[in-house]
């Protein structure tokens, strides 16, 4: 399996006109193979994408990216059910399930597996392999040994590792909106106030470091995650697949020194140090050398 | 916030006071003892508890091999554990000159009654960290390890178990707790009927009946009631 | 109608007897290791005290559940397969899981024996819970706390095995299973290791009259003098939102606070839930004495059809304060 890159779904809640532009650009400059979009975080903005949806998916395909469709991380409500029995049935491409739920409706057809379902182990690896999936995007908070495990299973079993290089680890979902109750709302008349943070809501602790981001429902981590040091080593244990996950930055950018990392081009090390410029959190690996997440580790 | 099955009649209520006054006044003597008899006391107190209560210190003994220091505010005397395989108790003067402290990963400070409820596994795991009357500093897990062991007792009575190796009082104990109420009550109301000056003289003599007279070794103390 | 059924927590064995003793139907306990999601220090019970546990519980008529509901480790599966074939040795009346790999090795290693599905599987929807059913023979979900009573009505209607929800104790504000928040600080995480904001990542510091509690460095409250202080869970602490905002420091995710849901037996019961569970694994013999008592006497004055007796547990809640969660709407 030759090394691709992947973009993740777009978390954060970006004005649809910013959302179509951000993939115009991805489709024409970015170097990425894979394109995953969808609303995943929160049923109530995916109104505002579908417009725009059927345009962005045929503009990244004209331009010869392969096009995935993501569903929703939490589904509880009847709506987040029909959602996504909707986008399963939708027939647009392949499906990236990103809950239990999806997974179910997806078996039997070729699937991805996102980072939000839990794989932990080849057993549970095998076990979805069986079912249909052909690609496997592991949990940021999974350490190198765990992932040098998985990706040999994956190459026995025919499905592609991945691991995400960059960008805010998702680390938590609620049925309850943190954006909405730090203004004071409730979530079923939240004004949409996620709209406001294109890169999430910092959340800092009393001693004024920051710590967290918050995207409505969904609590990511304040610092950013890059991996660009380790990617020969997660090359030669056989991952094959590198999700960058979309900031309000310029990823074409991003994707670009990605891209020649992979290809020898670049140092890793020496990426990371001209990427940690370009964002306002610190680049985090802590999670791949089994220590806290927050943590870089040199 | 005591659990509330702790915090149960009245009379018990005063009982556990009563036992715990006198308990601490003993552990104030232990250090009098000279290091080497007051370990040796001590020593034998661990094995009897050992015997008592086999899988709490099974459990101890497979810690980590860590000290903690258990530090009441209201007694003159703190205790340094040492939970793993070289489980052992000490009794320290306390805030002599803080060597304690320096050789301890986790203190526990607090009112001597408080600490004796967490010792005997009295205390609420969660609420150990509600209430502000105990302060932690050092390694959590190592205080919390303890609270988990000492809760799985069906009942740990230390004080009891503490009288027991420490001659005539085993006897008199049983009679004390029964005790204990009326002979509280009596002081109280004298408390409260007294001028000042004299109240001071009151609580001289209720120290003598929860404590001890200074230098009386806890095997001789008086009898009281008995 | 069958009455709830009472399952309640055990982290010791004087905490099973306590347990027990006060009526519950079932009490749920986890193995000393990293195979359960209470991995606690000095808690939970050898071979030995779950022999002695399913004694003395059966011996009463109570079942004992054993929870097997961390995410075995990749390369050392080991560990999670012995603990699954020893409570079936055991003679448990069902151990609680929830990673796909350990079921499915529990479906065919021990097919008699009786599988739930752990909230640490967070099967929120009909799909992903018929899915377990499917594949594993899972005969009760315990449903994750995302979920509004309406949204659990509608979710029976479809679904025929049981469901068990939390009725009593500490509340994650996250879908349990999928949250990385106590990993990210201290690098330990619930699904992993079994654990939730570690003790040995805790520190309380005393700053004046003020206490500070941190976790992995982080600083996670400060209480002012006199103000009741609380272990720093991270989802529980109070940080700052929002740069500049000038707002100050809150409870962002979740109060101090404990979920009692007492107040919607009838809601519950017309939802079709089958089991009511009580949290806190962690908690002493005698916390859990008192509630498992207070509810087994809600529940048959519930049963008999006589008013649920509004009984005080307000002592024993975090905080103080009690809230029914995500069962009704305005939380979220």
């Amino acid at each position: 399996m030759t090394a691709s890159l992947t973009l993740g779904p777009v978390l954060f809640n970006w004005p649809v006109d910013r959302w179509r532009d951000f993939y115009a650009r991805i489709a024409d400059e970015a170097p990425v193979d894979t394109v995953i979009v969808g609303e995943v975080v929160c049923f109530k903005r995916a109104p505002f994408f579908a417009e725009a949806m059927g345009e962005v998916i045929e503009r990244l395909s004209a331009a010869g990216k392969t096009v995935w469709l993501a569903s929703p991380i939490l589904v509880g409500s009847e709506r987040e059910r029909s959602a996504m029995r909707d986008l399963v049935n939708a027939d647009a491409g392949l499906v990236e399930a990103n809950d239990m739920g999806a997974l179910a409706l997806l078996a039997g057809r070729p699937h991805a597996v996102g980072p939000t379902i839990n794989v932990y182990n080849e057993a549970t690896l095998g076990w979805m392999a069986e079912r249909g999936a052909v690609a496997v995007s592991l949990p940021a908070e999974l350490p190198a040994a765990t992932v040098g495990v998985l990706a040999r299973a994956g190459r026995e079993l025919g499905v592609e590792t991945e691991v995400q290089v960059w960008g805010r680890a998702p680390l938590a979902i609620s049925a309850r909106c943190y954006h909405a109750r730090a203004h004071g709302l409730h979530k079923d008349g939240c004004q949409f106030v996620c709209g406001n943070d294109p890169d999430g809501m910092p959340v800092t602790t009393m001693d004024g470091q920051p710590f967290l981001t918050v995207n409505g429902t969904q609590t990511m981590s304040h610092g950013c995650l890059c991996l660009a040091a380790e990617m020969p080593e997660l090359v030669a244990m056989g991952v094959s697949r590198f999700r960058l996950s979309p900031q309000a930055m310029d990823m074409v950018r991003v994707a670009e020194a990605f891209r020649a990392v992979l290809d020898g081009r670049r140092d890793g090390a020496e990426v990371a140090a001209e990427l940690g410029g370009s964002i306002a959190a610190p680049l985090v690996n802590g999670f791949y050398h089994d220590t806290a997440g927050a943590l870089r580790v040199a | 916030m005591r659990d509330p099955d702790v915090a149960t009649s009245v009379s018990e209520e005063r009982a556990r006071r009563f036992e715990t006054g006198l308990s601490r006044a003993g552990l104030g003597l232990v250090p009098k003892l000279g290091r080497r008899a007051s370990d040796a006391l001590l020593a034998r107190l661990l094995r009897l508890l050992a015997d008592r209560h086999p899988r709490a210190f099974e459990a101890l003994r497979e810690l980590q091999d860590a000290r903690v220091l258990i530090e009441p505010v209201d007694a003159p005397v703190a205790l340094l554990m040492r939970v793993g395989p070289e489980l052992s108790l000490h009794a320290l003067p306390r805030g002599a000159d803080g060597l304690g402290e320096a050789a301890a990963d986790a203190v526990v400070r607090g009112p001597y009654a408080r600490l004796l409820d967490l010792l005997e596994g009295r205390i609420d795991g969660d609420a150990l960290f509600f209430r502000r009357e105990l302060a932690i500093s050092g390694d959590t897990a190592l205080i919390l390890a303890l609270r988990n062991t000492l809760d799985g007792e069906d009942e740990m009575d230390l004080v009891a178990d503490a009288v027991s190796i420490a001659g005539p009082l085993a006897r008199a104990l049983p009679v004390l707790r029964r005790n204990a109420g009326p002979v509280l009550d009596r002081i109280e109301a004298a408390r409260r009927l007294l001028p000042p000056p004299l109240r001071r003289g009151i609580e001289r003599v209720e120290a003598r009946i929860t404590g001890a007279l200074p230098g009386t070794l806890p095997g001789k103390l008086p009898g009281m009631g008995a | 109608m069958d009455n709830f059924e009472l399952i309640c927590p055990a982290g010791t064995p004087a905490a099973l007897r306590a347990a027990v003793d006060a009526g519950a139907d079932a009490v749920y306990l986890g193995f000393r290791d990293e195979t359960n999601a209470r991995n606690f220090p000095g808690l939970n019970f050898t071979r030995q005290d779950v022999a002695d546990a399913v004694d003395y519980a059966h011996a009463r008529r109570v079942e004992v559940y054993v929870a097997i509901n961390t995410y075995p480790q990749a390369g050392n599966l080991g560990p999670w397969q012995k603990a699954v074939d020893d409570a079936a040795r055991l003679k448990v009346d069902a151990v609680i899981m929830a990673d796909p790999g350990l079921l499915a090795y529990a479906a065919k290693r021990h097919p008699d024996l009786r599988l739930h599905l752990s909230v640490q599987a967070s099967a929120a929807n009909v799909e992903a819970i018929r899915l377990y059913r499917d594949a594993f023979g899972v005969r009760r979900v315990v449903l994750p706390r995302v979920l509004t009573v309406p949204d659990i009505a509608r979710l029976n209607a479809e679904i025929d095995i049981e469901t068990e929800v939390f009725v009593f104790g500490g509340l994650c504000p996250m879908a349990e299973g999928r949250c990385s928040l106590s990993s990210y600080a201290t690098g330990l995480s619930p699904n992993k290791q079994g654990v939730c904001s570690p003790a040995n990542h805790v520190r309380y510091e005393q700053r004046g009259g003020a206490l500070a509690s941190t976790l992995g460095g982080f600083t996670i409250n400060v209480f002012g003098e006199g103000e009741q202080a609380g272990y720093p869970t991270l989802c529980k602490g109070r940080f700052v939102a929002g740069a500049g905002s000038g707002e100050g420091p809150a409870y962002l995710f979740e109060e101090p606070t404990s979920l009692n849901a007492m107040d919607l037996l009838p809601e519950l019961k017309a939802a079709g839930v089958r089991a009511l569970k009580i949290e806190g694994r962690q908690r002493g013999k005698a916390y859990i004495a008192a509630v498992v008592r207070a509810y087994r006497e809600a529940l048959e004055s519930f049963a008999a059809g006589r008013p649920v007796p509004h009984i005080d547990l307000q002592a024993m809640v975090e905080g103080g304060t009690q809230t029914t969660g995500a069962y009704t709407r305005a939380w979220r």
